[in-house]
């Protein structure tokens, strides 16, 4: 594969940024690979709309914390860093949220609890204790979006199996014709429920790991 | 001793700066935050009556049409009167008339404020003109444990209230009561029709949310009283000229 492409791109796949999206996207995936984040990825994926909103809001808590956190580090007191990262990210939460409760209401008000706690989430106190306490600011940034995306990724793929088998939707949208339900398809029930979650998720980290094995 | 009192220091100004980004945060968007609390309880309203359908996205401006055209807000003091809307009084009960073309009340709704488990339960109750049968239950407002409690707001239990009967055949006020389990297995068939099916692993949130209604309802009989003697009539007279 190396050999075709020219060498901007081979260049740009020894880096150490690219290196690090490829480790948070997909061979240290925080869901599918460290196993973080379940609470809210089995809570949030029965609908597309929810998950990508979810996604979104901590791809964008991730990065900012990891911003600011990476640029306060140098002055952290070191007894208190853990308090301190926890303040930076409870901020930025709590802003997503307020925004979500303005412009997004019907999709804040089924998210509910969850959004408040991408503060508990592991993903978001992980990345700005390993990484942002000990990297530069920009590459802190990137680190925390690639991690976000990670994460976000592995959401959308369990949403958009649960709501195309459990209710034959897409976004809200009926995509299963209703040819086929005369027929005789019935949706999955079982998608819809939380242990739906778990089977998908429990998919989701069998296909990776089985993939990275092959490697 | 300087690294604690750093530490304290470093804290404070934290603290500071993060409150001062939240205050802004919240006030800044608060007009946009209230907008939406409002449709969205002109939306429960709208569906508590049956007007519109869950599957569809209404807009903003459709919502408000329809509430324009089928609700009436009103206010009762305690023993059925109709407040003017300017007049200030302690005690009144606001409510919704449903009203059809030409102003004809078709039915009411109930504002209904329950305790919650972990906080109020806010929610809408919408009856016929009958004045005893649920028309639909909404609820707007809530801190119930998503997947239990919560689960009061979701559509196979708000389904489950309509055409419950809050009267006795003999005409008696006995409420809506939630059953611990499914109405068929717990409760004997007279009375199957003033219970809905209670939420497993919610018991308590089922329990308040039945003292709440039964309070609020009681305190909305002489509203009730009208429509069951078939006098909305006289609510009709008193309706804000549009």
């Amino acid at each position: 594969m190396n050999g075709v492409i020219a060498k901007p791109w081979s260049a740009l796949k020894r880096s150490h940024s690219f290196k690090e999206i490829v480790k948070a996207l997909w061979k240290a995936n925080p869901v599918s690979k460290q196993i973080l984040g379940i609470c809210s990825a089995l809570a949030v994926t029965v609908q597309m709309e929810t998950a990508i909103v979810m996604g979104a809001a901590l791809t964008l808590v991730v990065g900012f914390s990891n911003l600011i956190v990476s640029m306060m580090r140098a002055g952290i007191p070191r007894n208190i860093r853990i308090i301190v990262q926890c303040a930076v990210i409870a901020t930025l939460v709590i802003i997503a949220d307020e925004f979500l409760k303005a412009f997004m209401y019907d999709v804040s008000k089924q998210l509910s609890v969850f959004v408040g706690l991408i503060i508990t989430n592991c993903i978001v106190l992980g990345r700005t204790e390993a990484y942002a306490m000990n990297n530069p600011p920009l590459r802190s940034f990137v680190d925390g979006l690639a991690n976000g995306l990670g994460y976000a990724s592995v959401l959308v793929g369990v949403a958009f199996l649960r709501e195309l088998l459990g209710s034959g939707r897409l976004f809200g949208y009926a995509v299963v014709p209703e040819v086929l339900y005369q027929a005789g398809y019935v949706n999955n029930g079982l998608l819809v429920l939380a242990p739906g979650a778990f089977i998908m998720i429990g998919l989701f980290v069998w296909l990776e790991h089985t993939l990275l094995e092959k490697k | 001793m300087s690294g604690s009192l750093r530490s304290i220091v470093y804290a404070a100004v934290l603290c500071i700066v993060c409150s001062l980004l939240l205050t802004a945060a919240s006030s800044g968007l608060q007009p946009f935050q209230e907008r939406n609390v409002l449709l969205d309880r002109r939306r429960n309203i709208l569906a508590a009556a049956g007007l519109i359908q869950e599957e569809r996205r209404l807009s903003a401006a459709d919502i408000e049409a329809l509430y324009i055209r089928h609700i009436r807000p009103l206010r009762v003091d305690p023993l059925g009167r109709i407040l003017p809307a300017a007049e200030e009084a302690g005690a009144a009960l606001p409510f919704y008339l449903v009203v059809q073309e030409g102003d004809r009340p078709e039915g009411y709704i109930v504002p209904i404020d329950a305790k919650g488990l972990w906080g109020p339960i806010n929610a809408y109750l919408a009856f016929d003109d009958d004045g005893a049968t649920v028309k639909g239950f909404t609820v707007y407002r809530h801190a119930e444990t998503p997947g239990l409690g919560g689960e009061i707001e979701k559509k196979w239990f708000r389904d489950n209230w309509v055409g419950k009967k809050i009267v006795t055949r003999q005409g008696k006020f006995v409420s809506v009561g939630v059953a611990k389990g499914r109405v068929e297995e717990m409760v004997p068939p007279d009375k199957r029709e003033h219970y809905v099916d209670g939420i497993s692993g919610a018991t308590l949130t089922g329990k308040y949310l039945a003292v709440g209604i039964r309070d609020t309802l009681n305190q909305y009989e002489p509203v009730a009283v009208k429509f069951r003697k078939n006098l909305a009539h006289e609510l009709e007279g008193t309706l804000p000229r549009r």
